[in-house]
């Protein structure tokens, strides 16, 4: 798989490029500004572009500008962004038309090599990753006449290891229950949060963001 | 000498009815006509003299009044007369322009009206003597040479109309001078301007319709001498209003005993000074400047029809006077104003220091608090550039070190420790950070970082973000800090079940409401953060209000200008 990074601080873009390195990705770009992200994305098509949030000259929204013009330009490119601190309302940006091939994680992930590389992987892929933090935040957030009281803890644990874009297959070896028990899981959790079953799971990602949001 | 110039303007009825008397077929509308001109001219040259001797405008009239007077001569029958009153006949005409273009300090203003005024004496006085020497005045006139009724005929036609040109060429001149003054000068000044400009084009139309003998001429003729003779009344007019000006000092000072307010001080001095232009501007020896009420630095105007009357008392500067410069040739009248509203201008004075003050102490509070965002902001930045990141490197190095280590489960763990308590560290720091500043709202905004807040908050919170555009740092920062500061006082105190955030636009800023349905009776000055909260918005100029009614709920309402 082919892969495209940019993030201004030389550590950590030398880091990541070992890390995916190791890991059997192609490295194919680093980059410390979002210019050149555009620019190598488009001349070298990587499957997938890590980019940091902040990035120069004004460390404001230009690596998240970057990510949205890099899903509207070229959709075939999946983006996964990083940052030092994770926002409800960036996710809600970043996914506002489709969650697929679209990854938001906190950068503190990328020690958890594994898991880490495991996200890189399924972005990549098409798939979606929220970072638990967010997931947490909106599963956890006060609604009056709160529906989410009415699942029981383990359609809780499914819905949030959906929200953060685990497949069916994923959520199974998550929890260590068959597949077939999650699907269950699932058709539960939509019948009673009053939700039409959709198709893909980024789909259902989508789905499901949208109505923990409200 | 008033005296001298009376009884000459009193022998011009009397010369009049000699004239009258002298002959029987003598036009009595004419020399009424003339003595209209005559004697105003002759009054107002007189008391314009007496009033300004520096000005030339006193003598030039008085000129004006006496070639008129002497061009009546010439109804009479007496040879001797006649010839006189007949080299007078247009120069009255020269006189005039003469004295509309030197009002009102008598000085003609640049070279070229000099020469159309030495132009238009040629034509009036040189070319009537050529004329009459030709015989234009008949056998009666003293100078006539030759009868050459051709040569009268071209020389007139010459004399008239460049007379005529030379006229409207002088309206053209006040035109552009009432232009250039810009705002409206005083009101009886205007007046008399106009009358001029009316009375120059009036005798251009007479020239022109004697030129080509015109029918009407002497109707044309009457109503020219009857409007060229109302200017010195207007003149005179004006120097009443000036008298009459001295008098509403005292209606300065019964109206200045009821004490005015500062903002209606300026209202009574422009009406006692008759000049709706009037403004006023305040020494602050402080700040070495002039300011008007509001504590705004003025400067004092330098030429341009503007004028700054100083008004001193006891100790010095006080204030100044910024009027029209017609004003100057009143000097008695701003003394007395200036002397009748020392008191009020004072205080005028003293309200205009707090007021510049104010604003000093507003400005250093908003530099400030705009100072202390910039560190706090560059302080995140250091933060999240250098440690943060170091951290989040080192956590990756051990990650892959950890990788590395395949089948060295205690070494593994021991490096999964570590990595562990760099991440306890890193979401410390991340608190840290997010307290000293919140980044993602200069990075992405308050609708970005509001939802964090609505979606944190213990209780439910509706969130509504009317906002089309990013506003200045500051007013966003504030913005936030109102909505995290009230709903985490709502979440303590409130006992509240829900509640709402908007945030919307006004004309020139945002409006921040918060509401919950609690209990109520918030405190307002300690303890809750609401104090600090509306400092924060009123150094921005804002102001924060709250409604809370015991078990009615609360509404804090903050509105920030962008401005």
């Amino acid at each position: 798989m082919r892969v495209a990074i940019a993030e201004d601080s030389v550590l950590l873009r030398e880091g990541l490029a070992r890390l995916l390195g190791e890991a059997g990705f192609e490295v194919v770009a680093q980059c410390d500004n979002a210019d050149d992200l555009l620019l190598k994305v488009r001349s070298y098509h990587p499957d997938v572009a890590i980019v940091d949030i902040r990035l120069p000259p004004t460390h404001n929204d230009e690596g998240l500008q970057a990510a949205l013009d890099i899903r509207s330009q070229h959709p075939s490119v999946s983006v996964l962004v990083l940052s030092q601190y994770v926002e409800l309302g960036l996710a809600l940006k970043l996914l506002a038309d489709s969650a697929e091939g679209v990854g938001y994680l906190l950068k503190d992930r990328i020690g958890d090599v594994e898991e880490f590389v495991a996200a890189v992987r399924r972005v990549a892929a098409g798939g979606s990753v929220l970072d638990p933090m967010i997931v947490q935040t909106l599963v956890s957030r006060q609604r009056p006449d709160d529906p989410l009281a009415r699942l029981t803890p383990r359609e809780r644990e499914v819905l949030e290891l959906m929200a953060a874009g685990s497949s069916n297959q994923g959520i199974a070896s998550s929890l260590v229950i068959t597949v077939r028990a999650v699907e269950k899981y699932v058709s539960s959790i939509f019948g009673k949060l009053g939700l039409p079953s959709s198709g893909s799971e980024s789909r259902r990602v989508l789905a499901v963001l949208t109505f923990l949001r409200s | 000498m008033l005296g001298t110039l009376a009884i000459l303007a009193c022998a011009v009825p009397l010369r009049s009815i000699f004239v009258a008397t002298s002959g029987d077929d003598v036009d009595l509308v004419a020399v009424g006509l003339l003595d209209w001109i005559t004697v105003p001219y002759i009054l107002a040259g007189a008391v314009a003299w007496l009033r300004r001797p520096a000005s030339r405008l006193g003598p030039l009239m008085l000129a004006g009044g006496f070639a008129s007077g002497l061009s009546a001569l010439q109804l009479t029958h007496v040879d001797g007369l006649y010839t006189v009153g007949g080299a007078f006949d247009v120069l009255p005409a020269a006189l005039f322009l003469h004295v509309c273009l030197a009002f009102p300090d008598g000085m003609l203003r640049s070279r070229f009206e000099k020469v159309l005024v030495g132009t238009a004496y040629g034509a009036a006085l040189g070319l009537q003597l050529l004329k009459m020497s030709f015989g234009a005045l008949g056998p009666h006139s003293l100078i006539e040479l030759s009868a050459q009724p051709d040569v009268v005929r071209v020389v007139q036609h010459v004399q008239l109309l460049s007379l005529s040109a030379i006229c409207l060429i002088g309206v053209g001149l006040l035109v552009s001078r009432r232009r250039q003054a810009g705002r409206p000068r005083r009101r009886s000044l205007a007046l008399l301007i106009d009358f001029f400009a009316l009375g120059l084009v009036m005798i251009a139309v007479l020239f022109i319709a004697g030129t080509f003998a015109m029918p009407g001429f002497l109707a044309i003729q009457r109503a020219t001498l009857a409007v060229i003779g109302i200017a010195p009344v207007v003149f005179l007019l004006g120097l009443l209003d000036a008298r009459l000006a001295r008098s509403a000092v005292g209606d300065l000072m019964l109206e200045l005993r009821a004490d005015p307010d500062p903002a209606d001080l300026r209202e009574a001095l422009a009406d006692a000074l008759r000049d709706p232009s009037l403004t006023l501007a305040y020494w602050l020896p402080d700040f070495e400047a002039y300011v008007d009420l509001d504590g705004r630095e003025v400067e004092l105007p330098a030429g341009n029809g503007r004028t700054a009357t100083l008004i001193e008392r006891n100790d010095g500067h006080v204030a100044a006077l910024i009027h029209d410069g017609a004003l100057d040739d009143e000097p008695q009248l701003l003394d007395a104003v200036g002397a009748a509203a020392g008191i009020s201008l004072e205080n005028g004075r003293l309200h205009a220091e707090l007021r510049a003050r104010l604003e000093e102490l507003k400005g250093s509070r908003a530099r400030l608090l705009e100072a202390g965002h910039k560190e706090r902001q560059s302080l995140e930045r250091n933060l999240h550039d250098g440690a943060q990141q170091r951290l989040i490197a080192l956590s990756l190095e051990l990650g892959m070190l950890e990788q590395k280590l395949g089948d060295r489960p205690d070494l593994q763990s021991r490096l999964d420790g570590a990595r562990q308590e760099i991440a306890h560290t890193l979401e410390e720091l991340r608190d840290v950070a997010r307290g000293i500043h919140p980044a993602v709202l200069s990075g992405h905004g308050l609708a970005v970082a509001l939802e964090s807040i609505a979606a944190r908050a213990p209780l439910p919170v509706r969130l509504t973000v009317d906002l089309d555009t990013r506003l200045p740092d500051r007013v966003e920062v504030a913005a936030f800090y109102v909505v995290s500061e009230s709903v985490a006082n709502i979440a303590k105190h409130a006992e509240a079940s829900v509640a709402s955030v908007l945030v919307s636009r006004m004309r020139d800023g945002v409006v921040v409401e918060i509401v919950d349905n609690g209990v109520g009776g918030a405190d307002t000055e300690k303890g809750s953060g609401l104090r600090g909260l509306a400092d924060r918005v009123e150094a921005l100029g804002g102001r924060l209000r709250v409604w809370t009614p015991l078990g009615g709920g609360t509404r804090v309402q903050a509105e920030i200008p962008c401005a």
